[in-house]
C-alpha cells in the first residue's frame, strides 16, 4: 500500500490548487479526480476571476478578490485576459442601486491596475457598443479579469505534478476508514484500470465541490451545502466587443462576456436537487437569458447559440435567503469537531478564491502534520508563464499560420515551445485537426502524451478541441483516431471514442437547437449516422447520466 | 472623472486592447459568417486554395471558422487574409452565402488600424497614392503626355476621338474609373463613343476620383468612406439618376455604396445600360463589320465584381451583345467565370499567389481557338493580357467596351 | 429585363437538377435558382435508395425490399406516394416500377460522366466508409466499386492514408473495419494500413482532398503515386486497396483504372465526409446533364418570393447580390433542401418553409409551426430512431404538390422535391438522395404537364 501526506480529492479549480499548495510545500500528496481535471463545477463557469462585482456588501471578500486578481496577474498572465464591460442601464433607479457598486469597486481598481467605475452618456455608450438599445439612459464601464478555468486547472495541476505531487484522474474514491478519531486510509477506484486501490493518509482535502457532502460522509462527517444551479447559453463568436451586464427579468445581474473567441450569456442560478451529473440547462434558463439580455443588446437572438452548459455551485448552506444573498465566501471545515481528525472541507467559494482557498487549507494540513513551510502560490508562475513571445519569428521558424501559433499561446504561454518542438521531427503534424480553434496534430500528440488525457472530451478540456461552431463535427473523427494511436486503443475505443465526444456535445447542443445550429446539427448527423452508419454500429456504448434522465 | 474624460480613457482602453466596435454594417456581415457550418465545399471551389493549396491559404471555411471569431487576434491572420483576391466564388458556392469578401475587408481594416506594420507594403504605397492623388494609380503629371498617351490608344484600337461633355447636370453620369482614366484611357474613350452613338445624353466628372474600392479591400474604411460621400456631393450637384461604369469593380463597389447609403441612383455597367435601355434592336442595327477587320472567334472572361457580386445576369447580357455583332463567334472557356488573380489586391503584394491563380484561365483559354479575349472590365483586362503576354502566348485581350466601339457604324 | 420559362425550379441540388432535366426532355423550358452548393455536393457521392426501416437494425439486403415494407408501414414515406391510384392505396409494385423509372434513367445520363454509377434496386451494396465501417447504399460512382472483397476470405484489405491530410487516418480505418468483420466473420482476414506522400505544393501538412485530386488530374501526376503504391501493395500482398476519395474531380475513374493496371490489386475509393470529391463530381454531373438538356441553371440566384395568380404561380422573383429578377413561368418545383440547403428553418419558435410561406408539418403529418426543435430529438446524438425534426418538412399529395393546412395544394402548379419533404428521416433509413432523385424525377414530370396544360 501506498502512503502520502495528505490526499487531496477533487480535482477542480479547488482541488488543483490545494494538490499544487501541497505538493510545493514538499507534502506527499495524491490528487484523486472521479473524473476529469476540470470537468465539472469550474469547467462549466465564465471564467471571470471576479473583483467582487456581486457581493459588495462583503468588503473582506472584495478585498481578498482583489488581492487574488493581483496574484493570479501575477503568477498566469498569459491566461488572464481583460474584459471591459458595460452596464448599460435603462431606469433611474439603475443608476442609484449602480452608485454603491461604483464607490466599493473604485476602492480597490488602483490595485488590480484598472480604473475606477466610469459613467458614460448614452451616445458614448453607443459608439462604445452600437448593439445597445439606444434607450439606455447611460451606462457605467468597469474592467474585469477572466482566465481561462481549463488552462488553470491543468496547469495547477501540471506544477503539482513537477513539485512531486501524483495526479490521479479517473480515480473515484468510495471509502475513507477513519481510525482513532483520525483518518486512515482511502480508498479508490481506477476507472480506466478497473482496479480498487488504497492509500494510508494522514489528511485528507474534501474539494469536491457539489459532491462534498458525499466525500465526507464516507468519513462519517457531515458537510452541508446549498447546490444551485447555473447555465451558461455559448455563442459562436465575438458579436459583442466588451463585456455586458443586465438585470434579469426576475432583477438579478446577468452577463454576456466575449470568452476567447466565443461570447459567453449567463448565469442563471436555480436551487437545485437533481444530480450534477445529469443537469443540463433547460428551455426556461435559455430564454430567462435571453429574453433578459435582449432589453440591453435587442438584437441578441440573432446570434448563433452553439451551445449551453450547467454546472452546480456548492454554496455555503445559507437558506431562507435568496441565492444572491448567500455568502460568496468559502468554509473551511476541520472536522475534528465531529471527532474526524485530519478531515478537511470546503463549502463556497469561487474561482477566484481557489489559491486563497488551498492557502488557508494548506496551512491548517502543515499544522496537522508538523509542517512549517510557507505558502508560496501567489509567487511562484504557472507554467509557460516566464516571458512574452514573439508570434511571428515562431510561425516563420516552424512554418505554422500566425493565427495558430497565437491560439497555441494563449493556451500555453512559453511551454507552446515544447509542442512546436514536436513538430519538427514530424513536419505532417503541423496539419490542422480542429478547424475551428484550430488545434493542430502537434498540440493533441503532446498533450496526450503529457497531460493524461483519456477521451476525446478530456482533450477538449486541454486544447479546446470541439469547442468552435461546429461542435466538434469535423474533428471528432481525426482526434479520435489519433488519440487510438496514442494509447494504442482497439478499433472499437476508436468509435467509442467518436461516439462518447458527439454524446457529450450533443449534451450542450441540444437543448438551445435553433437556426444555424439546426443546420450544423443535419451535417453533424449527415456524417457520423448517414455516411458512417454509427447509428448501427454494435459496440459497447456505456450510455451518459444524462441521456438517461429523459 | 467627467462623463467626457471618461470616454476618452474608455476608448484609449479599446485601443490598446484592439477593440473596435462593429458597426452596423459590419454587424450585418458577422452575422452571414456566423452561418458557415464548416461544409468545407468553399475549399473545392476557392481559385486561391486551388493555385497555392490551403497550406499557404487556409480557405474561405478558416477565415469564417477559425480567424475571424475574436477581434483582439485579426492581427495574427496578416499571414493569410492578404491572399483572398475577394472574388466571391466561396460565397457563389456556401450553402449559405457566407459574406467571405466583406469580412476579409473588416478584418483588414483592423490590421491597418491596430497593427499598421504587419500591412503589406505594396497596399502601403497604393493607400499613399490614393490618399495623395484620389486616384488608385499616380496620374501623369504633364496634361499633354495623357493627351498623347490617348490619342496613341485611339489610334492603335481605330477609334475616334470624341468631345467630352462638359460637366453639366444630367441624367447619366458615365463614370470611367482609375483604370481607365489613367490607364487604359481607351476605354473611357470606347464608352464615349458608344454612349454618343444612341445619343445617350451623358456627363463625366471632370475631378474623377477612384470609386474606393482599392481602399474597402486594403480595409481603409475612411478613405472608402470619405471616396463615397465625395461621389455622392457630385451626384447631387449634378443632379445624377443613373451611373454608368465601364468596370467591373466599380459597378459593384459604387452599387453597395448606392445600396447601403440608400443613394437611390441606379449603378449600371455598360452592357446592362444598352441590352436593358437602349435595346437590342437598335443595338442589332448599329453594329457592323469593323473596317479591315476578318471574323473574330472570341472567348469570355466573366469579372468577379459582375457575376458574384452583383448578378450572373450581366455576363449574359454581354453574350447577348455579343451575338449581336456580326462576324464574332464566341467560344465558351471553361474557365471564363474563374477569378483572373487581379482582385482583392493580391498582386501589390503576392504576385507569385496571383499568378498562380490565373494559370487556370490561361490553360484553358490555350485550350480554345479563340483569338481574343474579350471582357467587360479594364483591370481584369490588364490582368489576362499582362500574364498571357508574358505566358508568351499570342492571343489577345481586348475591352469588351472598347471591342464593341470598334465595331459600330457610323451614326445615321 | 425579364425572364421567361415554362418551369422554374428552386433549388440547384439533386432533386431540383432531375426535376429539371426531365422538363428539358418533355420539350420544355426551364430554368433551375441555384443560390448554393447543397447537401448533394455534400454527400459521400453514393446514392442511398433505402437501407433500413426507421427503427430498423436489419440493413435490407436489396432496395427492393426496402420500398415493398416502406410501402406497406409507412404509406406517407415520398416513395410510397409513387404507388397511390386514383383513390386506391399503395402498391408496392408501383413504387418499385416508379423508382426504378428513375434510376434507370439517372444510370442512363451519368454513364459517360465523371459520376458515373454502378448498382441497381436488386441489391444493397455495402460500401465501406472512411472510419472503416460500412453502410448499405444502393448506386456508387465506379471509382468506389469494391469487387465484392467483403466475401473473399483470402483477399488483404490495404487502406492507404495519405501524410498530412487529416481527413482519413488509414490505421483507425484499418482497426475498426478489422474488429467489425472478425465480429461478423466475414470479409478479409487480413488487414493493412499505410500512407503515402501526394504533395500537390510540396508541403508536408495540411493538404486538402481538393487540391490533391486537382493535382492527380493532371497527366503525370500519378507517376508519384504510382511507385509508392506499388511497393505498399508488394511489401503487404494486399490484393484490395482502400483509399479516400482523392482521385481525381476529372479524372478519377481514369487514374483508377490506371493504378489497378499498374499495381495490379483491386483500388477503390472509401465513402467520406465533406468536403467530399465524389460529392462535387456527383453535382459537377448532374449540373453537366441538365446544361446539356438545354436547362438554364441561374447561379448565385435566390427565390426571393413567388406570385400566384389565382391558383397558380405565374412568376419567381430571383435576387443575386445587386440585381434582381422576375421570371415568368408554367410551373414551378421547389427543391430547396432541408436545413443545409435552407427550404426549411427551425427555431424556438416553430418550423417554417422559407419561399413559399408553405405548411411544415413533423414527420407524422402533424403541423409543425409551432414546434419547437427540441422536442423532436432523441437523448442520444446517435441513435438508430434518429431525430424527429429531421423527417419534419412538406407534405405533399400524389402529385408531390404541396398540402396546406385546408388539405388543398397549395397551388396547382407548384410541385416539391428533395429534402423539403416530410415523412422519411434519410439520415437512418439512408435514402437521402435516392429520394431527392426519384421525387425530383416525378415531381419534373408532373411540373412539364401542368406547364403544358397552360398552352
Amino acid at each position: 500500500m501506498t502512503k502520502s501526506d495528505v490526499v487531496v480529492v477533487g480535482g477542480g479549480s479547488t482541488g488543483t490548487a490545494v494538490a499544487r499548495d501541497c505538493a510545493l510545500r514538499g507534502l506527499k500528496t495524491l490528487m484523486l479526480e472521479r473524473d476529469d481535471i476540470a470537468s465539472a463545477t469550474v469547467g462549466t463557469c465564465a471564467g471571470m476571476i471576479s473583483s467582487g462585482l456581486k457581493y459588495m456588501d462583503e468588503p473582506h471578500i472584495v478585498d481578498m478578490c482583489s488581492q487574488e486578481v493581483v496574484h493570479l496577474n501575477r503568477i498566469a498572465r498569459h491566461i488572464v485576459m481583460k474584459n471591459p464591460i458595460l452596464t448599460p442601464m435603462l431606469e433611474l433607479s439603475d443608476l442609484s442601486s449602480g452608485g454603491s457598486f461604483a464607490e466599493e469597486y473604485s476602492k480597490r481598481a488602483a490595485k488590480r491596475e484598472v480604473p475606477p467605475v466610469l459613467f458614460l452618456t448614452p451616445e458614448d455608450s453607443l459608439k462604445i457598443e452600437p448593439k445597445l438599445n439606444p434607450n439606455i439612459i447611460a451606462s457605467m464601464y468597469f474592467e474585469e479579469f477572466f482566465i481561462d478555468p481549463f488552462r488553470l486547472c491543468m496547469l495547477q495541476a501540471i506544477d503539482a505534478q513537477r513539485a512531486g505531487a501524483l495526479i490521479r484522474t479517473y480515480c473515484e474514491v468510495i471509502d475513507i476508514t477513519v481510525k482513532d478519531d483520525s483518518v486512515d486510509e482511502v480508498l479508490f477506484y481506477d476507472r480506466v484500470k478497473g482496479d480498487i486501490e488504497r492509500v494510508k493518509t494522514k489528511t485528507v482535502v474534501n474539494a469536491g465541490g457539489p459532491w462534498a457532502p458525499g466525500i465526507a460522509k464516507m468519513a462519517e462527517s457531515n458537510v452541508e451545502i446549498r447546490p444551485n444551479k447555473g447555465a451558461h447559453v455559448i455563442l459562436d463568436r465575438r458579436v459583442v466587443n466588451v463585456g455586458i451586464i443586465a438585470k434579469a427579468v426576475d432583477g438579478r445581474m446577468i452577463y454576456l462576456f466575449p470568452h476567447e473567441n466565443t461570447v459567453l450569456l449567463g448565469t442563471t442560478a436555480l436551487d437545485t436537487w437533481e444530480d450534477p451529473d445529469t443537469l443540463v440547462a433547460s428551455h426556461d434558463e435559455i430564454e430567462y437569458l435571453l429574453q433578459s439580455m435582449e432589453w440591453v443588446v435587442p438584437s441578441i437572438r440573432e446570434a448563433r447559440i452553439i451551445r449551453t452548459m450547467a454546472g452546480v455551485r456548492p454554496l455555503v448552506a445559507n437558506w431562507k435567503v435568496p441565492e444572491d444573498k448567500v455568502t460568496r465566501g468559502y468554509e473551511t471545515i476541520d472536522h475534528e469537531f465531529e471527532d474526524v481528525r485530519g478531515l478537511f472541507s470546503f463549502t463556497g467559494g469561487k474561482l477566484v478564491m481557489c489559491r486563497h482557498m488551498a492557502e488557508t487549507v494548506t496551512d491548517l494540513v502543515c499544522e496537522k502534520l508538523g509542517v512549517k513551510h510557507k505558502c508560496t502560490t501567489h509567487e511562484i508562475p504557472l507554467p509557460g508563464m516566464e516571458a512574452d513571445v514573439d508570434i511571428l519569428a515562431f510561425s516563420a521558424d516552424y512554418g505554422i499560420s500566425q493565427h495558430a501559433v497565437e491560439r497555441l499561446r494563449a493556451r500555453r504561454g512559453t511551454e507552446m515551445t515544447r509542442v512546436l518542438e514536436l513538430t519538427r521531427e514530424n513536419p505532417d503534424w503541423r496539419t490542422t485537426i480542429c478547424a475551428c480553434e484550430p488545434v493542430l496534430e502537434a498540440e493533441i500528440r503532446y498533450s496526450i502524451r503529457e497531460e493524461f488525457p483519456q477521451n476525446l472530451n478530456d482533450l477538449r478540456r486541454r486544447v479546446r478541441l470541439g469547442t468552435g461552431p461546429c461542435q466538434g463535427t469535423f474533428c471528432t473523427y481525426k482526434a479520435s483516431a489519433i488519440l487510438m494511436e496514442e494509447l494504442d486503443l482497439s478499433g472499437e475505443g476508436f468509435k467509442v471514442d467518436i461516439l462518447d465526444f458527439l454524446a457529450e456535445r450533443w449534451k450542450g447542443k441540444r437543448q438551445s437547437f435553433r437556426r444555424e445550429q439546426l443546420v450544423q446539427e443535419e451535417v453533424t448527423q449527415g456524417m457520423y449516422t448517414c455516411v458512417a452508419n454509427l447509428d448501427q454500429s454494435e459496440i459497447e456504448y456505456d450510455p451518459k447520466p444524462w441521456e438517461g434522465s429523459i | 472623472m467627467g462623463e467626457e474624460e471618461a470616454y476618452e480613457f474608455v476608448t484609449s482602453t479599446l485601443e490598446k486592447e484592439r477593440i473596435e466596435p462593429y458597426t452596423r454594417e459590419e454587424s450585418e456581415v458577422v452575422h452571414s459568417v456566423q452561418q458557415c457550418i464548416n461544409c468545407g465545399i468553399c475549399l473545392s471551389h476557392c481559385p486561391v486554395v486551388a493555385a497555392v493549396g490551403i497550406y499557404r491559404f487556409s480557405g474561405p471555411r478558416s477565415i469564417a471558422v477559425e480567424l475571424s471569431r475574436s477581434p483582439p487576434e485579426f492581427w495574427a491572420t496578416g499571414d493569410t487574409i492578404y491572399l483572398c483576391t475577394g472574388c466571391g466564388t466561396c460565397m457563389e458556392v456556401c450553402p449559405k452565402n457566407v459574406n467571405i469578401p466583406e469580412i476579409v475587408n473588416m478584418m483588414r481594416s483592423r490590421i491597418l488600424r491596430f497593427r499598421p506594420d504587419l500591412v503589406p507594403k505594396g497596399l502601403h504605397v497604393v493607400r499613399e497614392t490614393i490618399l495623395e492623388h484620389n486616384l488608385a494609380f499616380v496620374p501623369l503629371e504633364d496634361v499633354e503626355d495623357k493627351t498623347e498617351s490617348r490619342d496613341m490608344r485611339l489610334e492603335h484600337y481605330g477609334l475616334p476621338l470624341i468631345e467630352t461633355p462638359e460637366e453639366a447636370k444630367s441624367e447619366v453620369l458615365y463614370y470611367p474609373g482609375c483604370q481607365a482614366e489613367e490607364r487604359s484611357q481607351e476605354v473611357r474613350e470606347a464608352a464615349k463613343i458608344i454612349l454618343d452613338r444612341f445619343e445617350v445624353g451623358f456627363t463625366m466628372l471632370e475631378d474623377m476620383c477612384c470609386c474606393g474600392l482599392p481602399s474597402r479591400l486594403m480595409g481603409d474604411k475612411d478613405t472608402a468612406e470619405k471616396l463615397a460621400s465625395r461621389l455622392k456631393q457630385r451626384i447631387d450637384e449634378l443632379d445624377i439618376k443613373k451611373i454608368v461604369t465601364t468596370c467591373a469593380g466599380c459597378t459593384s463597389n459604387i452599387g453597395d455604396a448606392s445600396f447601403a447609403y440608400d443613394w437611390n441612383v441606379p449603378v449600371l455597367h455598360l452592357v446592362e445600360f444598352l441590352t436593358d435601355e437602349v435595346g437590342t434592336d437598335k443595338l442589332a442595327k448599329a453594329f457592323t463589320k469593323p473596317r479591315g477587320k476578318e471574323k473574330v472567334k472570341v472567348t469570355v472572361h466573366d469579372p468577379c465584381h459582375l457575376i458574384r457580386h452583383t448578378s450572373r445576369q450581366l455576363m449574359d447580357k454581354a453574350l447577348l451583345l455579343l451575338d449581336l455583332i456580326p462576324d464574332v463567334k464566341v467560344e465558351v472557356s471553361t474557365a471564363a467565370d474563374s477569378c483572373c488573380g487581379g482582385g482583392g489586391l493580391v498582386a501589390y503584394h503576392s504576385k507569385d499567389v496571383s499568378k498562380a491563380v490565373v494559370k487556370e484561365n490561361l490553360e484553358a483559354i490555350r485550350l480554345l481557338e479563340a483569338q481574343r479575349v474579350v471582357t467587360p472590365c479594364p483591370l481584369c483586362t490588364a490582368q489576362l493580357e499582362d500574364n498571357l503576354f508574358q505566358s508568351g502566348s499570342s492571343i489577345e485581350v481586348d475591352d469588351l467596351t472598347v471591342f464593341i466601339a470598334q465595331r459600330l457604324s457610323n451614326k445615321g | 429585363m425579364n425572364l421567361e420559362a415554362d418551369i422554374v425550379i428552386v433549388g440547384g441540388g439533386m432533386a431540383g437538377l432531375v426535376a429539371g432535366t426531365i422538363a428539358s426532355e418533355g420539350g420544355l423550358s426551364s430554368i433551375v435558382l441555384r443560390k448554393g452548393e447543397s447537401a448533394t455536393s455534400m454527400s459521400s457521392g453514393a446514392i442511398d435508395v433505402v437501407g433500413y426501416l426507421p427503427d430498423g437494425t436489419i440493413p435490407f439486403e436489396s432496395p427492393k425490399e426496402g420500398l415493398v415494407a416502406l410501402a406497406s408501414l409507412y404509406p406517407f414515406h415520398p416513395y410510397s406516394i409513387l404507388g397511390f391510384g386514383e383513390g386506391k392505396p399503395a402498391f408496392a409494385e408501383k413504387v418499385i416500377t416508379g423508382v426504378e423509372a428513375a434510376v434507370g434513367w439517372l444510370k442512363d445520363k451519368l454513364k459517360d460522366s465523371v459520376a458515373k454509377i454502378v448498382g441497381g434496386l436488386d441489391s444493397n451494396i455495402l460500401s465501406l466508409s472512411i472510419l472503416g465501417t460500412t453502410k448499405p447504399t444502393c448506386l456508387i460512382q465506379e471509382t468506389m466499386v469494391s469487387d465484392g472483397f467483403a466475401n473473399e476470405f483470402d483477399s488483404t484489405l490495404l487502406f492507404l492514408g495519405v501524410k498530412g491530410y487529416p481527413d482519413f487516418f488509414a490505421s483507425a480505418a484499418a482497426k475498426s473495419f478489422l474488429e467489425q468483420s472478425e465480429i461478423e466473420q466475414e470479409g478479409p482476414r487480413k488487414v493493412a494500413h499505410s500512407t503515402v506522400r501526394i504533395s500537390p505544393f510540396g508541403n508536408t501538412c495540411n493538404i486538402s482532398a481538393s487540391e490533391i485530386a486537382r493535382h492527380l488530374d493532371h497527366d503525370d501526376a500519378l507517376g508519384e503515386l504510382l511507385p509508392q503504391i506499388k511497393k505498399t501493395v508488394d511489401t503487404l500482398g494486399a490484393t484490395h486497396v482502400a483509399l479516400p476519395p482523392i482521385l481525381g474531380i476529372k479524372n478519377a475513374r481514369g487514374n483508377r483504372q490506371r493504378i489497378e493496371e499498374e499495381v495490379g490489386a483491386i483500388v477503390f475509393e472509401l465513402l467520406a465526409f465533406p468536403p467530399s470529391i465524389p460529392g462535387l463530381r456527383l453535382q459537377r454531373a448532374l449540373e453537366e446533364t441538365y446544361r446539356k438538356s438545354g436547362g438554364q441553371l441561374l447561379l448565385g440566384h435566390e427565390a426571393l418570393s413567388a406570385y400566384k395568380e389565382k391558383n397558380r404561380y405565374v412568376s419567381v422573383q430571383a435576387g443575386a447580390p445587386r440585381r434582381s429578377i422576375r421570371i415568368s413561368t408554367k410551373a414551378v418545383v421547389s427543391a430547396t433542401g432541408k436545413f443545409i440547403g435552407g427550404g426549411l428553418r427551425g427555431a424556438e419558435d416553430g418550423l417554417t418553409e422559407t419561399v413559399f410561406n408553405l405548411m411544415t408539418v413533423t414527420g407524422n403529418l402533424i403541423q409543425a409551426d409551432n414546434i419547437r426543435p427540441y422536442d423532436y430529438t432523441s437523448p442520444f446524438a446517435v441513435d438508430t430512431g434518429g431525430h424527429s425534426i429531421f423527417s419534419c418538412g412538406l407534405t405533399v399529395d400524389p402529385q408531390f404538390r404541396p398540402v396546406m393546412p385546408d388539405g388543398q395544394p397549395d397551388a396547382d402548379n407548384l410541385f416539391a422535391a428533395g429534402s423539403t419533404l416530410a415523412g422519411y428521416d434519410y439520415l437512418v433509413e439512408k435514402s437521402g438522395l435516392g429520394v431527392a432523385l426519384v421525387s425530383g424525377f416525378y415531381a419534373g414530370k408532373n411540373a412539364a404537364d401542368a406547364a403544358k396544360e397552360v398552352d
